[in-house]
């Protein structure tokens, strides 16, 4: 491929002081020095130890259970099962309205009434005074089944006469798009490109797993302290344990990864019980095996693409068909499986097009959240077709591409207009022409490159209503405090709404201090998921900070008898534009604020456009507040004589809008990269008849540090981004080009397509042997 | 979590010796620990006591000593990689401890309890056998040195008894002349556990000839293994193309792999002749280097 980056049209971003620095962050040096205490650190005095027991069997009746031995064990301060609980379901569903009506008995059980649908589904909590009491309790739990025929895949679970977990046809979800004419689309086409897709579970994988800790406090107040992505669960969780929700409170610890593991509820209705049972503190920690079998999963999808498109590249129909696994339980199948619906065809122009896409129901572990939410499975097979039809009509790929991107002011597939620039020409030339000359093959081993172009959101679904809250307060020594419940992932959430406070009001980083995560005492912001933080609670912590600007710039100029807009913060001091002798103390000009009973402190609200539902016979009208663009280019060699395949060079170019903290964000990009490449080339979590055999991080290999070279990253920054100084979302962006681009590199290098991922050798092998094209 | 056990902490070899010998069935002998704990943790192993060998000098260095060089059981990969004497005279043990798990593991984990867990897929013993070693067993009783070949038994079964310590590992200081290669494959380049592995070595003869081979292969069999029938094809005849690839074959056919969650059989099967006829090709090719 011989590409050379398009020239930027010429943007002018005003130039900051703090913001699109690259800072060290205000939480990097106490994790660096091991000073950060994570969920699982806190050892309160007079703790019982938690343990759940889990079913064994992918679906079944429980005939006979019988914890009255694991009661009896000295040491042992209670056992809970359904029975003991105010309320057996877990409300599942995201807070708001979501457009869909829930299915009846799709939300998931707390602990399992009478029948079991997955292996590792909890059925009963124990907690004791040391923690092998509480396995041995575990060991004396009794347990008999009547097991149910189970069914694992989605494909057989939608069949007449497949075992029903969701009657009457185990379909939990299903969307669709409509938009222009198909058949007339089709008719017009010089050819028509058809390939089939699939993608497989992917694990989180983060370094902590999931952990907490619980008690009652002299308020009555249930505390869980706890790693989490969203604080807000706590009103669900009251419900699960009949409580007020203003009895319930959440303490999130900064998070050891998220990556939407997290976003489900995990250990914390369980802590809650326990406290609330026993009124003693409880910790509950899962040893690395049990998240695995505990937390959701990335949904395994076939996608279907059936294109039309003229010999001169023009797309003139599409038509995608998409399941996924949702596994024993709904959990948030249905958004992803939106996302997935929504993103469906790219970021390209097609105005004849069809989506239909269907979440199913099987006995295999649930699915849920992962980075991306059902966008990046997407694109692996949108990226793939348009390789294959490029292949097909015989044109180059990023020419057939070219010819078919959208652009601002076009309506996607769902009728929303694109109202921010959609640089996908300038990142994907960038992207790809970063990686040079492709190397020479040599002996056993072929090389290809390849690159994988896409559009994502950020920012929660429209119709939710989405808002967060920021309290931003200067002290008398000119110090700031920030208090906001956002869940810091370690992708730099709290320290961006630093950085951003820090160039509003001229305070420096390390004055700068914050509390956060906690639902009872920091404004309530939002969920860290869908790439929203940044965006939602950047632009709250702006409006807040800018409302303490306005105050002291007013008082300022009073004190200069200069205009307000004379007058700047910067390096702790006030000062005249220009003239920078005529200048005040920060803490000073806080002072006459102070005495003149000027507010110092703000509460801001910051709220996404909130918007009606889609048409649920065309999936038409708003889904997203805006969109990030990008692209992944990447070259492998593959030896084909043992079907490994090397990453040789990797290269990724998005427009983020504006880089609040540049260094963040290629943390952000490269770790995005290396989860997408590792799903693309090794992840395999191995689920057979509902049990996953890659348990455990010795079988379930994520990439090292050996495993890939760096990839290089290309920020571009159009400023047109909704999020505080124009920013975009990148979080879940990263990941989503970069498995599209190794499998249609592998393609390229092979001259023939694997159409499953993970790209495993001995399917390289098998690839070749179908063609006849190994060597040796 | 880990079942209750006895930890012993002996002062010496022979300290150790009598504990095994005295709580004989229900000890086992621990040094790094990076086996036996998982075992332990996943209730694979249920022993009464664990004897702890890791602080017995007895146990540790890398010597030469009447033409072999010996290394102590309780010589940590680490200490391998560390040590000159296996850089220059056990190249391909040294190459198998740079692919050896993860530097962790590598700081605790020891060559004794590495060959001792006898997994088909243990990293240190296709070259070890590839060098030709042997191991020391050592009890109350005395000592009696086995080949590794006739050392392992079956998946984790050696002829170790339980009263036995596996104080060392010996091989001959290799013929200047001796050429050896190492290859691990796994599914990931690092902290992987192998899917099929092989080490050679080719001694040429003065014409050219192959004047004697060991090639030994890794996680295609119930224990790592030579294939005798590839070496004896090859002893005697020209180191060519065509015979090179006939032994790989040979090999291969040798081997007796399963599938499991890593590889299939049949991938096993045909991968080993391709990494032991690249290993073979490049050991006729190039002489070895004797220091790096």
């Amino acid at each position: 491929m011989k590409i050379t980056a398009k020239p930027l049209p010429s943007v002018e971003l005003p130039e900051l002081r703090q913001v699109g620095k690259p800072l060290r962050r205000v939480d990097a040096l106490s994790k660096t020095v091991g000073a950060t205490l994570y969920a699982g650190d806190y050892y309160p005095t007079n703790l019982l130890y938690g343990k759940v027991f889990r079913s064994t069997i992918p679906h079944g009746k429980i005939r006979r259970l019988d914890v009255s031995q694991a009661r009896a064990l000295e040491g042992v301060a209670c056992v809970l099962t359904a029975g003991d609980l105010p309320r057996a379901v877990l409300v599942t569903d995201m807070p708001g309205q979501t457009g869909q009506k829930r299915r009846s008995g799709s939300d998931a059980q707390v602990l399992a009434t009478d029948t079991v649908r997955f292996i590792g589904e909890p059925i009963a909590l124990v907690a004791a005074e040391t923690e092998a009491l509480a396995e041995q309790a575990l060991r004396l739990i009794e347990i008999e089944y009547d097991p149910l025929p189970a069914v694992f895949d989605p494909l057989e679970a939608m069949q007449p006469g497949a075992p029903q977990i969701y009657p009457p046809d185990n379909v939990v979800a299903r969307w669709r798009i409509r938009k222009g004419d198909v058949a007339a689309g089709m008719a017009a086409a010089d050819v028509i490109v058809e390939n089939t897709f699939s993608v497989p579970y992917q694990e989180h994988a983060y370094l902590e797993p999931e952990a907490g800790v619980s008690w009652v406090d002299e308020r009555g107040v249930i505390n869980i302290r706890v790693c989490t992505q969203v604080v807000e669960h706590f009103r669900s969780i009251s419900l699960a344990l009949g409580v007020p929700q203003n009895k319930l409170r959440i303490q999130g610890t900064m998070v050891g990864g998220g990556f939407g593991g997290k976003e489900d509820i995990t250990v914390e209705i369980f802590l809650g019980l326990l406290a609330k049972a026993t009124g003693r503190p409880v910790r509950l920690a899962f040893s690395r095996e049990e998240s695995i079998l505990a937390h959701s999963k990335r949904h395994p999808y076939v996608i279907t693409h059936r294109t039309g498109v003229t010999r001169d590249g023009h797309i003139t129909a599409a038509e995608v068909k998409v399941i996924s696994n949702s596994g024993a339980y709904v959990y948030l199948s249905p958004y992803v499986l939106l996302y997935s619906t929504g993103m469906a065809v790219g970021p390209y122009r097609v105005e004849n097009v069809s989506v239909s896409s269907a979440s199913v129901a099987t006995n295999n572990p649930f699915t849920s959240a992962f980075r991306g939410f059902g966008a990046p499975q997407v694109c692996v097979a949108y990226e793939q077709q348009m390789d294959e039809i490029a292949r097909a009509i015989g044109m180059d790929p990023y020419e057939l591409r070219r010819r078919n991107f959208i652009h601002k002011g076009d309506l996607t597939i769902h009728g929303q207009e694109l109202t921010s620039a959609a640089w996908l020409e300038e990142t994907t030339t960038r992207a790809v022409a970063a990686l040079g000359d492709p190397t020479p093959d040599w002996g056993s081993f072929k090389v290809g490159q390849g690159f994988a172009s896409y559009m994502q959101s950020y920012g929660r679904i429209t119709w939710l209503h989405d808002t967060s809250q920021a309290w931003v307060g200067l002290e008398m020594d000119g110090t700031a405090t920030i208090r906001a419940g956002v869940p810091d992932l370690g992708a730099g959430q709290i320290s961006a709404l630093a950085q951003i406070v820090s160039e509003v009001l001229g305070v420096a980083m390390k004055d700068i201090t914050i509390y956060h995560t906690d639902s009872a005492v920091t404004p309530l912001s939002g969920t860290s998921t869908a790439t929203r933080q940044l965006y939602m609670s950047g632009n709250a912590t702006l409006q807040a900070a800018t409302a303490i600007r306005k105050n002291l710039l007013e008082r300022a100029s009073r004190y200069f008898e200069e205009l307000p807009e004379a007058i700047d913060l910067a390096d702790a001091r006030a000062f005249v534009k220009g003239h920078p002798e005529q200048s005040l103390r920060l803490a000073e000009l806080v002072a006459m604020c102070a005495s003149e009973g000027l507010p110092l402190a703000n509460l801001a609200m910051f709220k996404a456009p909130f918007t009606g539902p889609i048409d649920p016979e065309t999936g038409q009208g708003q889904i997203w507040p805006d969109f990030t663009f990008g692209a992944q280019a990447v070259e492998v060699a593959v030896d084909t004589e043992t079907g490994e395949i090397l990453l040789l060079k990797s290269a990724a170019c998005h427009d983020v809008g504006r880089a609040i903290n540049p260094a963040a964000v290629e943390g952000q990009i490269q770790g995005g990269s290396s989860q997408g490449l590792g799903y693309a080339l090794m992840e395999d979590l191995a689920v057979e008849q509902g049990r996953i055999k890659a348990g455990s991080l010795s079988e379930y290999l994520i990439p090292t540090a050996c495993d890939f070279p760096e990839t290089q990253v290309i920020i571009l920054e159009s400023g047109t981004g909704v999020g505080p100084f124009g920013a975009k979302g990148i979080g879940e962006p990263s990941f989503t080009p970069a498995p599209g681009a190794v499998a249609n590199a592998v393609a390229n290098a092979l001259g023939v397509r694997i159409h499953e991922l993970p790209l495993t050798p001995d399917r390289v092998l098998a690839a070749l042997d179908k063609t006849g094209k190994r060597s040796g | 979590m880990l079942p209750e056990f006895d930890f012993l902490t002996p002062n010496s070899l022979a300290e150790a010796l009598a504990w095994l010998a005295q709580r004989a069935g229900d000890a086992a002998p621990v040094a790094g620990g990076t086996n036996i704990v998982p075992d332990l943790r996943s209730g694979r192993h249920a022993p009464k006591a664990l004897v702890d060998l890791s602080r017995l000098a007895e146990l540790k260095g890398i010597r030469r000593e009447d033409g072999y060089v010996v290394a102590g059981g309780g010589v940590t990969i680490a200490e391998l990689l560390g040590s000159p004497l296996v850089r220059s005279s056990a190249r391909p043990l040294f190459e198998a401890a740079r692919l050896f798990a993860n530097p962790l593991i590598r700081n605790r984990a020891t060559l004794a309890g590495n060959l001792a867990d006898a997994s088909p897929a243990a990293d240190s013993a296709p070259p070890l056998l590839a060098l030709d070693a042997e191991v020391e067993l050592v009890s109350q009783a005395g000592t009696r040195r086995v080949s590794l070949v006739e050392f392992f038994t079956g998946v984790r079964r050696t002829v170790r008894r339980t009263d036995e310590i596996l104080a060392a590992v010996r091989w001959p200081v290799p013929e200047p002349e001796a050429a050896f290669g190492y290859t691990k494959l796994g599914l990931r380049r690092a902290d992987a556990i192998s899917v099929v592995s092989a080490a050679v070595c080719l001694v040429p003869a003065p014409d050219g000839a192959c004047s004697r081979a060991r090639i030994a292969l890794g996680s295609v069999a119930p224990v790592p293994m030579r294939a005798r029938a590839a070496e004896a094809f090859l002893t005697g005849r020209p180191l060519s193309a065509e015979t090179i690839a006939e032994a790989a074959r040979m090999a291969a056919g040798e081997a007796s792999p399963i599938s499991d969650l890593r590889a299939t059989s049949g991938y096993r099967k045909r991968v080993a002749e391709v990494i032991v006829r690249r290993l073979l090709a490049e050991a006729a090719r190039t002489p070895q280097p004797q220091e790096s």
